[in-house]
């Protein structure tokens, strides 16, 4: 089965694919923590902070329908909040801009800035994902000194989850092709509890044969791999940039803009 | 010379007292290709456990002449491979490379080793050019093929395979049936698939019940239709 996989241009090669995991990790780590840290009434200068990750999409190829439609998968989260905001913050709110001007609240302006930071930081992400291998993403963070048992349950994550996601989607296949009317909400739930049993109890039978498989390949409690990863003179020029980038956006033009 | 395997009066049951299997006598020689067939439930799968160490039951089992118990596993474990019916479960690392490295690397062996020998083992199943991708990427066939690499790259002596066709179409088994005709060790094969176990094996062995019925020529026991017919199984269509 095919799925809508968000690393799946990892595969690709460009300037920004052969660039070290980690640096990449590290530069969307910062630029998160910046952008989250800018002011909540100031839109412009999020603008400007989405040149940088627009730039790294570009140069690695990434398709912008696709990262847009990403985007838009994960906002009904992020919508909820946002629009929440104009709800209990009525305060009035002139905002100029050249020869425009409009009138709203401070509630409309948070929600804006709620929305402008998670589109800014979704797009560093799915540059991020979408010019990285997740096994390189995972071999970086390892050597980052994230701990090795979160970094092999990532691992098992990424792996598993589409197994999952198949057989969720046979188990709903099989229950479609039997329901032939509306059972009613309290027996639709009974029926929903005992397909996550299901898929629970499977679960548990997949993880013994893994750790089966594990085993019989010598596995003795210690996770050993090979890292190919790398810093070369392109990471070294990446990270430059990047923090200058990032440097001279909140040092100088975030005071002019604010 | 020590046997492949040698299982001797080996009894298993499960907890709500089914017996899985019973006395079972086995003696398998370095270098032979075996089928163990039988219904659904026969008992193939745990023998094939119990000769990886898997099972602990009443009586004796030997891999290469090493018994099986908790101060052999290791080396029992290095000279066997056993492949899993669900490639799914066998491939659990983010790439094939990783997959086929894990085996090598918990050998602690060296770097270009590791290097060396999964390129080996990918040459053998045909995924040479595939080291870099995820197994959810590859095909059932694909997949399947990658699953044995990661047993060949232990350079085992003997390897197990619990149905290994399988989901396979007819010219991914062809292509299954190639590779293992062409592998040197000694073959393990669980199937409930007779005109797949016709065509690799030399040797048949018939469980039923958790009991091994009848065991010698694969061509003499595959083609007893009376045989064959008493224990769900059907006689080979297509014989090579």
């Amino acid at each position: 089965m095919h799925h809508a996989h968000i690393d799946k241009f990892a595969y690709q090669d460009s300037v920004i694919h052969r660039l070290d995991s980690r640096v990449k990790f590290i530069a969307v780590l910062v630029f998160t923590a910046m952008v989250i840290s800018l002011p909540r009434t100031s839109l412009s200068i999020l603008a400007c902070f989405a040149i940088g990750p627009f730039a790294v999409l570009v140069l690695g190829g990434i398709p912008l329908r696709f990262v847009f439609k990403q985007i838009l998968l994960v906002s009904p989260f992020v919508l909820v909040l946002a629009l929440s905001c104009p709800l209990y913050d009525r305060t009035p709110l002139t905002v100029a801009f050249g020869p425009f001007v409009w009138r709203g609240t401070l509630g409309w302006m948070r929600c804006f800035a709620i929305l402008g930071k998670f589109v800014v930081t979704m797009l560093a992400l799915i540059g991020l994902v979408s010019t990285t291998r997740f096994n390189d993403l995972l071999a970086g963070l390892q050597r980052l000194g994230v701990p090795k048992l979160l970094v092999i349950q990532l691992g098992f994550l990424y792996r598993y989850i589409f197994v999952l996601i198949d057989r969720a989607h046979h188990i709903l296949q099989a229950r479609a092709g039997r329901k032939l009317r509306n059972l009613g909400f309290k027996r639709e739930l009974r029926t929903a509890s005992a397909m996550v049993g299901s898929l629970f109890i499977r679960s548990i039978d997949t993880a013994e044969h893994i750790n089966i498989a594990m085993q019989g390949r010598g596995f003795d409690g210690r996770w050993r791999s090979i890292s190919k990863l790398q810093i070369r003179r392109a990471d070294l020029l990446f990270a430059l940039i990047a923090v200058s980038f990032m440097l001279v956006l909140y040092v100088f033009v975030k005071p002019v803009l604010q | 010379m020590s046997k492949a395997i040698e299982i001797e009066n080996f009894s298993y049951g499960y907890p709500d007292g089914t017996m899985a299997l019973s006395e079972i006598k086995l003696s398998i020689e370095h270098g032979q290709k075996v089928v163990l067939i039988g219904p659904n439930g026969a008992g193939k799968s745990t023998l094939l456990l119990t000769m990886a160490g898997f099972i602990k039951g009443t009586g004796k089992v030997f891999v290469d002449g090493l018994e099986v118990n908790r101060k052999n596993l290791k080396n029992i474990r290095t000279c066997l491979g056993s492949c899993l019916e669900n490639p799914d479960d066998q491939l659990f690392m983010p790439t094939l490379f990783d997959d086929v490295a894990f085996g090598p690397l918990n050998m602690r062996l060296d770097v270009e080793q590791v290097k060396k020998r999964v390129a080996e083992a990918l040459q053998t199943v045909g995924l040479a050019a595939m080291a870099d991708k995820a197994p959810h990427h590859l095909s059932a066939g694909q997949k399947r093929a990658a699953a044995i690499a990661t047993i060949l790259s232990m350079t085992p002596k003997i390897i197990t395979l619990d149905e290994p066709d399988g989901s396979l179409d007819p010219r991914n088994r062809n292509n299954l049936i190639n590779l293992l005709t062409g592998l040197t060790q000694t073959l393990i094969i669980a199937t409930c698939n007779m005109n797949f176990a016709a065509a690799i094996a030399n040797r048949a062995v018939l469980m039923d019940k958790g009991r091994i019925i009848a065991d010698g020529d694969a061509k003499e026991i595959m083609s007893d239709f009376k045989l064959m017919s008493e224990h769900g199984l059907e006689v080979p269509t297509a014989r090579d």
